[in-house]
């Protein structure tokens, strides 16, 4: 049996910051060897993240959500610190209660953690990383960004997975965030943390049977370590170079290397051999090696060049280091049980068909929205794109206080009623839009569903389908 | 059945008064109403009271209708609140008609009163906007006046309007709300002013959107025989026709009507026995200025689309063939939530006895048009001079 990877899908957010302009604003440059970063935008997170790279990768592969037979998530930022949220990802995706899950939060490394977890795992799996860490901003944040990548690992994969490594000694203090906190730090102990990183990684990559590897996604926080760290091994520098993003999308925390790793196997042959180590601080390094190319992989180079360059004042407002997030004078409340039990209807946009008239009706319950019959629907799922009805711009201080966070953060946005059409029925729902310039947005226009962040209700983030322009 | 009428109505001045409470507030509008009545009114003789309010901000969620009540010495009457969000006195109002129609009273006193404008702004968001539909509408981030704009965009969208015939209903409704001394902004404003205020919610702006407001409206509702006795000149309840539509406007057929103002026009019109839109003047709910142009559509005062011209012609300005808004509308003489469909009422009273502040010439029959949030619930009601119905 030839297990490993089959497809591979990514996310990297539209918002991108070049290193120049934090630098600037700093006097100071903390980013070296990077060029520009990915930003979250306010409404994004590494749930939201996960589930549109996982999205990405099934939409390449003949395989079913209801299929997958393990989830494994890796992220340093939880939407909630102790809360598995495998589970969320597993049901926007509309995959089985039976699938088997799990989260790996503890370091950066956790991203290679879920890979080799998910081939160890039986049938169709999904190893999940996505990351958007945030620092002090006078120096750690200076290099973080965001990304997320999906893996779909499976039985007779083009890139199989021929051995790994690990090693563990103690070295705290090179990458780690205090309880309650949720800055990244390290103490800046330069000679030491090169040390506990070539030392961890070389010696990874000296175990695993590898010959040659021509892509080697290595450990990247910064844009020299990876070289640094190579120069310790047989590794070329064009191999290093095949793996490496993070001098185009920053340090991703977990998703990095799983990024890397996922360039290298795009432009790998189908006998060649492609090498991924990563390291997680306190002191662990794991390695993996894989055989095979991968054809079922986005256009990574494009992902990384292309988004929307913002500002310095403006990356501050979206990452949310200037606003407080305070939800002042109450929100609208919908309780948490009621919420759950709308959740097919916000991740899958399920509505109900009239078994009287074949009407839709949005949500799937009471009395059909068209002829007005009590039946029982049949629950459908309608298609994801569809079409501004009406469209309205909510600007700064009309937003319901709930949502006011947000606008603080990613600025004025649109609402919509956006019609969707399933076999020639109609049915209507209420949108934000997202990821666009709300002043463009007008009736008429083609959007697609995809899966953001809503708001928090007695702190507990709650997530549903947004409308994005295409 | 029998013939309902009003004797009497009064408003307090709408406007921000924060020193003022909901109760005294009440007491003012309710003592008006009584002054206007043209006999003596025994207050002993209130069988039952019916009055409408959101939630006076949420200080008060339960009781408030007896708490007025009692504030104003009328001890032991039965007393029901009535919410149907904006249109809670016109549901007010019908409740009364009905109390004495069915013979259950035979003097009855209807109302309603709000206190909004001593809270935080971010409170009266929150407030205000979950009587929405809260966990479709509300979350995909509108408040009403975003759900109002949504709809302004699918009407521009549909047929030949401008930003400017939006501004048109601001700038009559002001122009008349400057002559009534109870108006909560009573000044005037021109088209450049409405249109080019900033955008509250594209495209409507600032002088697009009515102002949050406090204030109390009151009607006593009578039978034939004690209005017989206490009025020389009663206002008959022709029709009152209500319905309900969804509570969401996604969850409706049409952006660019609302269904229930249909329905509760048609069944007004057929309990009037008139054509639609026979009447000398009317007063709509202009919360937002898209929601006068679909009134009159909805109301059938124009064809589909037509709204605009009336606007543009003048056909609904004090002089034109059919005033409307003669009070100010909610745009000039305020929005306190639960006192607009009985102040409505204030307004149609004093027209037809020809005391208005901007007269309709020979004012023999007028309609209220009350709309609840964004359409879930509507009341129309027809009011005619006098005792008429064939039983004068």
């Amino acid at each position: 049996m030839t297990r490993g990877i089959a497809a591979a899908g990514v996310h990297v957010p539209r918002f991108r910051i070049e290193a120049s302009t934090v630098s600037e604003a700093w006097g100071v440059d903390h980013a070296s060897g990077i060029e520009r970063k990915a930003l979250p935008a306010a409404d994004e997170d590494a749930l939201t993240m996960a589930i549109s790279a996982a999205t990405d990768a099934l939409d390449r592969v003949d395989v079913t959500p209801e299929s997958l037979e393990f989830v494994g998530l890796a992220t340093t930022t939880p939407p909630l610190a102790e809360e598995e949220f495998a589970p969320r990802v597993v049901r926007a995706l509309g995959g089985e209660s039976g699938t088997r899950t799990a989260t790996a939060t503890a370091s950066p490394l956790a991203g290679v953690d879920v890979l080799e977890r998910a081939v160890e795992a039986d049938g169709p799996a999904l190893a999940i990383a996505a990351d958007a860490p945030t620092g002090d901003p006078a120096e750690a944040d200076h290099r973080l960004g965001a990304a997320a990548v999906a893996f779909l690992v499976d039985d007779d994969a083009p890139v199989t997975l021929v051995d790994s490594a690990a090693h563990a000694d103690e070295y705290p203090g090179v990458r780690y965030r205090e309880r309650g906190s949720e800055t990244v730090d390290a103490l800046g102990v330069t000679t030491y943390e090169r040390d506990a990183v070539g030392e961890s990684v070389a010696a990874v990559l000296e175990t695993l049977a590898a010959d040659d590897p021509v892509g080697a996604a290595l450990h990247q926080p910064n844009g020299g370590l990876p070289y640094r760290v190579g120069g310790r091994t047989d590794l070329t520098n064009d191999a290093i170079e095949r793996g490496t993003v993070v001098d185009r999308v920053g340090d991703a925390g977990a998703a990095t290397v799983p990024l890397g790793l996922c360039a290298a196997l795009a432009a790998a042959d189908a006998d060649a051999t492609t090498v991924a180590a990563d390291f997680g601080g306190g002191g662990a390094a794991l390695g993996l090696a894989f055989a095979g190319g991968l054809d079922a992989v986005p256009a990574v180079d494009e992902r990384l060049g292309g988004g929307e360059l913002v500002s310095y004042d403006r990356y501050l407002r979206e990452r949310g280091y200037v606003v407080d997030g305070e939800v002042a004078g109450g929100g609208a409340h919908v309780s948490l049980p009621s919420w759950r039990r709308s959740l097919d209807g916000r991740y899958r946009l399920v509505a109900g068909q009239c078994p009287s008239c074949g009407g839709l009706t949005f949500p799937a319950e009471g009395a059909c929205g068209v002829c007005h019959d009590r039946g029982s629907f049949e629950r459908v799922e309608l298609p994801r794109d569809g079409v501004v009805d009406a469209v309205t711009v909510i600007g700064q201080g009309g937003a319901p206080p709930e949502f006011v966070p947000q606008q603080e953060r990613d600025g004025p946005y649109a609402v919509g009623i956006v019609r969707f059409t399933r076999d020639g029925e109609e049915v209507t729902i209420p949108m934000q839009l997202t990821d666009c310039d709300p002043e463009t947005v007008a009736v008429g226009d083609d959007v697609r569903a995809t899966i953001r962040r809503v708001y928090a209700d007695e702190g507990i983030p709650r997530y549903g389908s947004k409308a994005t322009p295409i | 059945m029998r013939e309902a009428y009003v004797i009497g109505a009064g408003q307090s001045p709408f406007g921000s008064y924060p020193e003022e409470t909901y109760r005294s507030l009440f007491e003012t509008a309710y003592d008006r109403a009584l002054d206007s009545v043209d006999g003596d009114v025994d207050t002993d003789r209130i069988d039952e009271a019916f009055l409408g309010t959101l939630g006076v901000g949420g200080r008060q969620i339960g009781l408030s209708g007896p708490a007025v009540t009692e504030h104003v010495g009328l001890h032991g009457v039965p007393t029901t609140r009535v919410e149907n969000a904006c249109a809670a006195s016109g549901y007010a109002l019908r409740n009364a008609v009905s109390a004495v129609k069915s013979g259950m009273a035979d003097l009855v006193l209807a109302g309603g009163y709000e206190v909004m404008t001593d809270t935080s702004a971010d409170q009266t968001k929150w407030w205000l906007g979950v009587s929405g539909e809260t966990e479709w509408e509300r979350l995909s981030g509108t408040t009403f006046a975003g759900v109002y704009a949504q709809m302004a965009s699918a009407y521009l969208d549909e047929y030949d309007a401008t930003p400017d015939d939006l501004s048109r209903v601001a700038v009559k409704n002001h122009a008349n709300g400057a002559e009534n001394p109870n108006a909560h902004l009573g000044f005037t404003c021109s088209l450049e002013d409405a249109t080019a205020a900033p955008a509250v919610a594209d495209p409507l702006t600032l002088y697009h959107c009515c102002p949050t407001t406090d204030g109390a409206s009151a009607a006593l509702v009578a039978s034939e025989e004690v209005a017989r006795e206490l009025s020389d000149v009663p206002v008959r309840v022709a029709a009152s026709g209500a319905a309900s539509g969804a509570v969401g406007l996604f969850q409706r057929d049409s952006l660019t009507s609302i269904p229930a103002t249909v329905t509760a026009a048609e069944r007004a019109y057929e309990q009037a026995g008139i054509e639609s839109g026979d009447v000398d003047f009317a007063e709509v709910h202009d919360c937002f200025a898209i929601a006068e142009l679909l009134a009159y559509e909805d109301l059938g005062l124009c064809e589909r689309g037509e709204a605009p011209r009336l606007l543009r012609e003048g056909v609904t300005d004090p002089d034109g063939d059919l005033p409307v808004n003669t009070s100010g509308g909610l745009k000039s003489k305020g929005h306190p939530i639960g006192a607009t469909g009985t102040g409505q009422v204030v307004e149609a009273f004093e027209q037809l006895r020809g005391h208005g502040h901007v007269q309709v010439d020979g004012a023999e029959r007028g309609l209220t048009h009350n709309v609840g949030g964004s359409g879930g619930g509507v009341t129309v009601h027809v009011f005619e001079r006098g005792f008429g119905g064939g039983s004068a």
